[in-house]
């Protein structure tokens, strides 16, 4: 009886020795825990006030947005883009060696975002870059469009000519 | 083990905005969100690519795709939330039914958890990953890297014949090569390994250093580590021969100099030792810690050489030196409690530049701190926590601006709605109506008279009743005409005076007709001008914007979410600075125990040697010494 009564005490002597630590750790877990939701809850957040912004600065009859994408190009690298619509250079866009690989792997990113009045407007696109063996290639592409009181999505599409063994360009206009 | 955790630090930057992702291309030719997603998440902007993910499985409801939540799991990791990302990981992964990850993906992404936990220090964890990879499916792209890990990881275990085999697997043109050998060295000098060999191994690894991205430095890197295991296995002249291939300039030059000095002093060569710890001493801040060891390692020097005075003046130069760095460090302790310390550093992060990838940028030019801070980022375990806090701090700025922004879009609707309201309760279009009525009315009228005034075209229409009844008396006169042959004077003057009649009520016929064309024009083009009004007064009217309404309810919603966010995030993020406080606090009381050791033993050296010299002597030397 005395031997479990000592080893109880012994037990209870050890796991107040332990207790602090326990409690330390898991207060860190907690908090480690804690920044993790955080981080997630600000990342919902930003992207509902984001397509607030979006929904409230640009809307639905006037919206207008141009994308750009390279699929399967693999001899390019799209070094910029400047787009002009009408007479307006409206952006320009540097481009991260990253960035090319990530629209090769099929991103699409949004270049341009506005308003624009219904009517017939032109955009001309000014693609600078590099092909594979580091010449430097520059194409400008036009594309003449009408725009009624709905959104206007354009797409820059940068593909690959088989049989020609270079990049195409093009604006393509979203249904 | 501690240079084990040097190396995976020097490693772990080459993963710095590397995309972790499988390789999967985007199916649907027109699928803008994922595409973006896909843009964003490659290219390193990994919260942007959550928030799409969130909003397609959201689209997606239980149907959502196990690519998906992969994606969404290296988001996460990407972010530094590696908890989450792991659970979502295993889930994934280890289900072995799930026919939407092909071999080759499931390897990848079981690497790039691997390499996030090697990279994280979670190495048991990091080699349960590298376990499930089968390297005929990894990408060709990172086979040598897979190799570099899995052997690192192996070695740490302690089988270094399976290390050997993923070694002997990286190509030799690989910047990874470089990196294994050197682990290999280490390992041989935990193993107790004969050091011809361990010489050899570094010595390959030196060669093997041009494929890096910076030679020099790994050069520097392993010239030290070889030095100081030379050093401590007793081998002197072999650790010379390395220390002194080191690069004065380096970020290894303090390190480097320090065990040269200790190096020499063990080869009995002690004048050759006073001079790296002079140029030591002399180059670098005291707030280094080998420039602290340095202090009291010349004094000790000095009195080998018998010179004791000079090494009395010396130590108690040290004294005084350790009394200033105790202040200093004392002082980075109170602002440290102040905030002085962290929230500089913070305040000059980059602004949406956050997550683990994202590295914190330590130039801080006029802070009393910056040499200490740099000291102790070196430290991994610092260096996570610290990242923790700079999220908080980028995201609390991120809440707050979103705050403003949400303030902005109610002026914006209250802006939209009062145009609105003017459009509405504009009186225009009953007054352009009107406007347009009578101007109408007036044409009318003016259109009337004109062809009443203007039909006639020898002009009578513009004539006076006198004139009229002249007119018409000349009429009546015309049958008379015939019969005044003989006063043909008489006739003549009739005529003169009937021609000056009618040239007069022709100039005045022609002037008029112009002057009122004229008018006409001018009043046709305000009936123009108004009727165009009303056109665009009523398409006004119809299309009037209604934008600002829906939003009211989302923006308030939306605040009120951001506000408690806020006041929660205030709180997570002073519970991490105290944490990161503790962190740096706990070493900075180390390093002034340790100050305080050495201050202790130049005091008592001190005090040995004031017994064993003379006044005279120690007032010349000290001086001496001093300048």
């Amino acid at each position: 009886m005395k031997a479990i009564r000592t080893s109880i005490t012994v037990m209870l002597c050890l796991l107040s020795l332990l207790a602090p630590k326990i409690t330390l750790a898991a207060a860190q877990a907690d908090l480690d825990a804690s920044i993790e939701t955080l981080k997630s809850e600000v990342v919902q957040l930003n992207q509902e006030l984001f397509e607030l912004e979006e929904q409230l600065l640009y809307p639905a009859t006037t919206e207008f947005a141009v994308f750009v994408s390279m699929e399967a190009v693999d001899d390019f690298a799209v070094a910029s883009i400047k787009l002009t619509l009408d007479t307006e250079d409206i952006t320009s866009y540097l481009y991260t060696a990253a960035q090319v690989e990530a629209l090769r792997r099929g991103g699409i990113q949004k270049i341009f975002i506005g308003n624009l009045k219904p009517g017939l407007h032109k955009l001309s696109a000014q693609i600078l870059g590099k092909d594979s063996d580091g010449r430097s290639l520059k194409r400008t592409v036009v594309a003449d469009f009408g725009k009624a009181r709905a959104s206007k999505y354009l797409e820059i599409k940068i593909s690959n000519n088989e049989k020609q063994n270079r990049p195409d360009f093009a604006i393509v206009e979203w249904k | 083990m501690r240079w084990f955790c040097v190396i995976a630090i020097a490693v772990s930057s080459f993963a710095l905005a590397e995309d972790l992702l499988p390789e999967q291309h985007r199916s649907s030719g027109q699928d803008a969100v994922y595409g973006q997603l896909l843009f964003s998440l490659h290219s390193g902007d990994y919260q942007k690519s959550l928030g799409l993910n969130q909003i397609l499985q959201k689209r997606q409801g239980k149907k959502s795709t196990s690519l998906l939540q992969i994606q969404q799991a290296t988001a996460m990791l990407g972010l530094g939330m590696s908890q989450q990302a792991k659970k979502q990981y295993k889930k994934l992964l280890r289900s072995k039914t799930n026919k939407d990850l092909s071999n080759a993906t499931r390897a990848q992404a079981w690497f790039y958890l691997a390499k996030h936990f090697y990279d994280k220090g979670m190495w048991k964890t990091a080699l349960q990953a590298i376990h499930q990879i089968n390297v005929k499916d990894i990408n060709p792209r990172l086979k040598d890297e897979f190799h570099f890990i899995a052997a690192t990881l192996e070695l740490f275990q302690g089988k270094a014949t399976l290390a050997d085999k993923h070694i002997l697997a990286i190509s030799t043109q690989s910047m990874w090569s470089a990196y294994a050998f050197l682990n290999l060295a280490v390992s041989y000098t935990e193993r107790d390994v004969h050091t011809s060999k361990v010489e050899a191994v570094f010595e390959k690894a030196k060669l093997l250093t041009k494929y890096t991205a910076h030679p020099e430095s790994l050069v520097d890197k392993i010239n030290l580590m070889a030095g100081q295991f030379f050093f401590a296995t007793g081998r002197g002249r072999s650790a010379i021969k390395h220390l002194k291939e080191v690069s004065l300039e380096g970020s290894f030059t303090s390190k480097a100099l320090l065990t040269y000095g200790w190096a020499l002093t063990e080869q009995w060569q002690y004048h050759d030792a006073l001079q790296p710890w002079y140029m030591l001493k002399t180059n670098h801040s005291p707030l280094n810690q080998d420039v602290q060891e340095t202090l009291i390692a010349i004094p000790h020097l000095l009195e080998k050489l018998n010179a004791k005075v000079m090494a009395l003046g010396a130590f108690d130069y040290a004294s005084e030196q350790y009394d200033l760095i105790y202040t200093q460090l004392e002082a980075s302790a109170l602002r440290l409690n102040t905030g002085e310390f962290i929230e500089p550093l913070l305040a000059q992060q980059v602004p949406d530049k956050w997550g683990a990838f994202s590295a914190i940028d330590l130039s801080l030019p006029d802070h009393p701190d910056r040499i200490y801070l740099k000291d102790v980022m070196s430290k991994s375990y610092f260096q996570g926590e610290l990242k923790n806090l700079r999220d908080l701090h980028v995201m609390r700025s991120q809440l707050k601006s979103g705050i403003e922004q949400l303030s902005a879009f109610d002026q914006l609707q209250n802006t939209r709605q009062d145009e609105y309201l003017k459009i509405k309760n504009d009186k225009r279009i009953n007054l352009t109506s009107r406007k347009l009525l009578k101007l109408n009315k007036r044409y009318k009228s003016l259109q009337n008279k004109i062809s009443k005034a203007f039909n006639n075209p020898n002009g009578v229409g513009l004539a006076s009743e006198y004139e009229k009844s002249q007119l018409a008396r000349f009429n009546e006169l015309k049958s008379d005409f015939n019969r005044l042959d003989g006063h043909s004077h008489y006739l003549q003057r009739l005529r003169r005076v009937e021609g000056v009649l009618k040239w007069s009520l022709s100039q005045r016929y022609y002037e008029r007709k112009k002057e009122v064309s004229k008018n006409l024009a001018i009043l046709d083009g305000k009936i123009k001008k108004t009727q165009n009004q009303l056109k665009a007064a009523k398409l006004a009217f119809r299309f009037s914007p209604k934008s600002f309404r829906g939003f009211d309810k989302k923006v308030t919603r939306l605040r009120n979410k951001y506000k408690s966010q806020l006041t929660r995030l205030d709180v997570v993020y002073q519970k991490q600075r105290e944490k990161v406080g503790g962190i740096v606090k706990l070493d900075i009381k180390e390093r002034q125990k340790l100050v305080m050791d050495y201050q202790l033993q130049a005091r008592l050296a001190a005090a040995r040697l004031f017994d064993e010299t003379s006044n005279k002597h120690r007032v010349a030397a000290g001086t001496e010494f001093r300048q």
